[in-house]
């Protein structure tokens, strides 16, 4: 328990450094998000010259902790015990706010999943420090070893830069699909050390009954996406959305009018209240382009519009243009996709 | 004894009344009138349903200047048994720390407590942090992401809605449960609660009331400050315009800068 009193700061701050990143697993193995945290973690601690951390909490985490430390970790903790084999909110954040503790990192990142998010908000509080969510940008004053937690504003194309100054450590989520993947060095040098964990029964009393693992479509790992918004006037365009999205072996979006419709669930949502995606080809037709649509696809490689409007916000967001209706424009590209490639392309 | 449900809420401004000023396409929220964050409808809801089958009592509350009074009213007039509004100037400017710190000291002063709901986020800040914080403060379980909870002999089951899937969760009280958005169907207001809840009043707490110093919260207490806004990182994007002509020539450029790949190859 955490004694309820106020987020006093600690006396000397010197003695708080290097970056932890906090790895998200799932069935043994590191989410994408984490390896995203991974890379972020590493500018920031090159840019301040020190270690990064990186911790570790699952059933067995050695081989996890190995990836971590070739995707550009130099000290890995992993914490193993067969009751943590899935995420559970109080035994997860004891650890992590025990690590945090004994290593004193000045800077504490962590991804944006559901249970990131959980676990990183119980840990701000057991620490008593300040956390920033939803991050779209992270960077530190190498002077200061500041962390500049950047984060979309709401329903505005501004962001606010949010500072933690005087609490460690500086504390930070960003979602999934926000930084692009480091790439492994199998010759990366890195200590990692794994820890057997014994947990008490007050730790223990959330029971995990069962776990429905979905076969929908997890649009954030999708190298193609197309996305519908209004402009398609009624349900049956996500048909046509559909159709495209499948021969270029993609994902189906929409923007946030069309999930709050009832068209399609939220899984497709991209935007600041959606999923945040970053393919090699982002497809908006029929989107309008408000900031809170633009700030969940701008990690595209190559973004095209389709819209109506020349005037359109999506269109200054895009690297190619096809003015129309997406009605007339969709058939026709995809006439030219099955003529040009052939009749089952698939994603780089 | 009957269960002691807390439901927490925040007022925010309607998203969907913020629009695009055709001038100088900013966006405009001057327009936007107030609601009642929409996860938090949902909250309410998924204890008004615990309230349905078993003998409780629901007590709604916010922290927030009296604007929030009618907010609360109407959840009361959906269903919840009292309100309580924490309302002291010293809170203004409160970072989720602060706030999780205020929100856990009003539910202990209320005494016993067997399950608090809160939305997952809200939807002007959505840090989804209080949730936790207050659990954490509060020694609590914690079941958040849930999509439907049912309670039983001191238990409360779960389903938690992950990326991966869906997990169903069994945790003793005292519990603090997170509730997604657009997860149930809200039930409207009736006339008679309406009138009962006027009648009723809110209660409202000073920080001096549920025991916390002035200056454990507020602005000065937060550890996170907003230093400066920034416009979002400048995206270089072309722009070149397609004609419906020219789509082969198009896709034949996606094809050769690798984006698509050629079929069967």
């Amino acid at each position: 328990m955490t004694e309820m009193k106020k987020a006093e700061p600690p006396q000397d701050i010197s003695q708080y450094k290097g970056v932890m990143v906090y790895l998200d697993s799932f069935n043994n193995s590191l989410t994408r998000a984490a390896l995203e945290m991974v890379g972020a973690g590493r500018k920031m601690a090159d840019k301040t010259n020190e270690k990064l951390y990186c911790a570790v909490i699952g059933g067995s985490t050695k081989a996890m902790a190995q990836e971590a430390g070739v995707h550009g970790c130099d000290e890995v903790y992993g914490f193993d015990s067969k009751d943590l084999a899935m995420y559970r909110s109080k035994p997860f954040s004891d650890i992590l706010a025990g690590l945090v503790n004994e290593k004193k990192p000045n800077i504490l990142i962590v991804p944006g999943s559901k249970n990131g998010r959980d676990l990183a908000a119980r840990v701000a509080v057991k620490v008593r420090s300040g956390l920033t969510a939803d991050c779209m940008d992270l960077d530190v004053e190498p002077d200061t070893r500041i962390l500049l937690a950047r984060r979309p504003d709401y329903g505005d194309s501004t962001m606010s830069e949010i500072r933690c100054e005087k609490h460690r450590p500086q504390m930070a989520t960003s979602r999934p699909g926000t930084f692009a993947t480091p790439e492994p060095d199998p010759k990366r040098k890195f200590q990692v050390e794994v820890r057997e964990i014994k947990l008490e029964a007050n730790q223990l009393k959330e029971n995990i009954v069962s776990f429905n693992q979905k076969n929908e479509e997890d649009i954030t790992g999708s190298k193609v996406i197309v996305s519908g918004g209004l402009g398609m006037g009624k349900p049956e365009g996500l048909e046509l959305i559909r159709k495209l999205a499948d021969l270029l072996g993609g994902s189906v979006g929409v923007s946030r009018p069309i999930a709050d419709l009832g068209w399609i669930s939220r899984e497709h949502q991209v935007g600041q209240t959606g999923e945040t995606v970053r393919p090699n080809l982002y497809i908006a037709a029929g989107i309008s382009g408000q900031p809170q649509h633009i700030v969940g696809m701008m990690g595209s490689k190559v973004v095209v519009s389709i819209n109506k409007d020349p005037e359109a916000e999506m269109n200054k967001n895009a690297d190619y243009v096809i003015i129309g209706d997406l009605y007339e424009v969709i058939p026709k590209l995809i006439e030219s996709i099955e003529k040009v490639t052939g009749a089952n392309p698939s994603p780089a | 004894m009957a269960l002691e449900l807390v439901v927490l809420i925040k007022v925010v401004p309607d998203g969907k009344e913020v629009f695009v000023d055709p001038v100088n396409f900013t966006l405009n929220r001057s327009m936007a009138t107030n609601v009642l964050n929409p996860a938090d409808e949902n909250a309410l809801e998924a204890a008004l349903r615990i309230k349905d089958e078993h003998d409780a009592r629901i007590t709604v509350m916010t922290m927030a200047p009296p604007f929030a009074e009618p907010f609360l009213l109407e959840c009361m007039s959906r269903g919840a048994d009292q309100a309580v509004l924490i309302s002291d100037r010293a809170v203004a400017g409160s970072d989720t720390y602060p706030t999780s710190l205020t929100v856990a000291a009003a539910i202990k002063h209320l005494g016993k407590v067997d399950i608090v709901f809160a939305g997952e986020k809200t939807s002007d800040s959505s840090t989804g942090h209080v949730g936790p914080g207050v659990a954490e403060f509060l020694e609590a379980e914690l079941a958040s992401y849930s999509r439907s909870c049912r309670y039983e002999d001191g238990f409360v089951t779960a389903e938690r809605v992950l990326e991966e899937g869906v997990e169903v969760v069994k945790i003793p009280t005292p519990a603090v449960v997170t509730v997604i958005t657009d997860s149930n169907i809200p039930r409207r207001a009736t006339l008679r609660k309406k009138l009962n809840a006027q009648k009723k009043g809110i209660i409202v707490w000073s920080l001096q009331d549920i025991g916390l110093p002035s200056d454990w919260v507020g602005l000065r207490s937060s550890p996170t400050v907003v230093k400066k806004m920034l416009p979002f990182p400048a995206i270089e994007r072309k722009g070149k315009v397609i004609g419906l002509d020219m789509m082969d020539d198009f896709v034949k450029e996606l094809v050769d800068t690798g984006i698509i790949r050629q079929g069967g190859n």
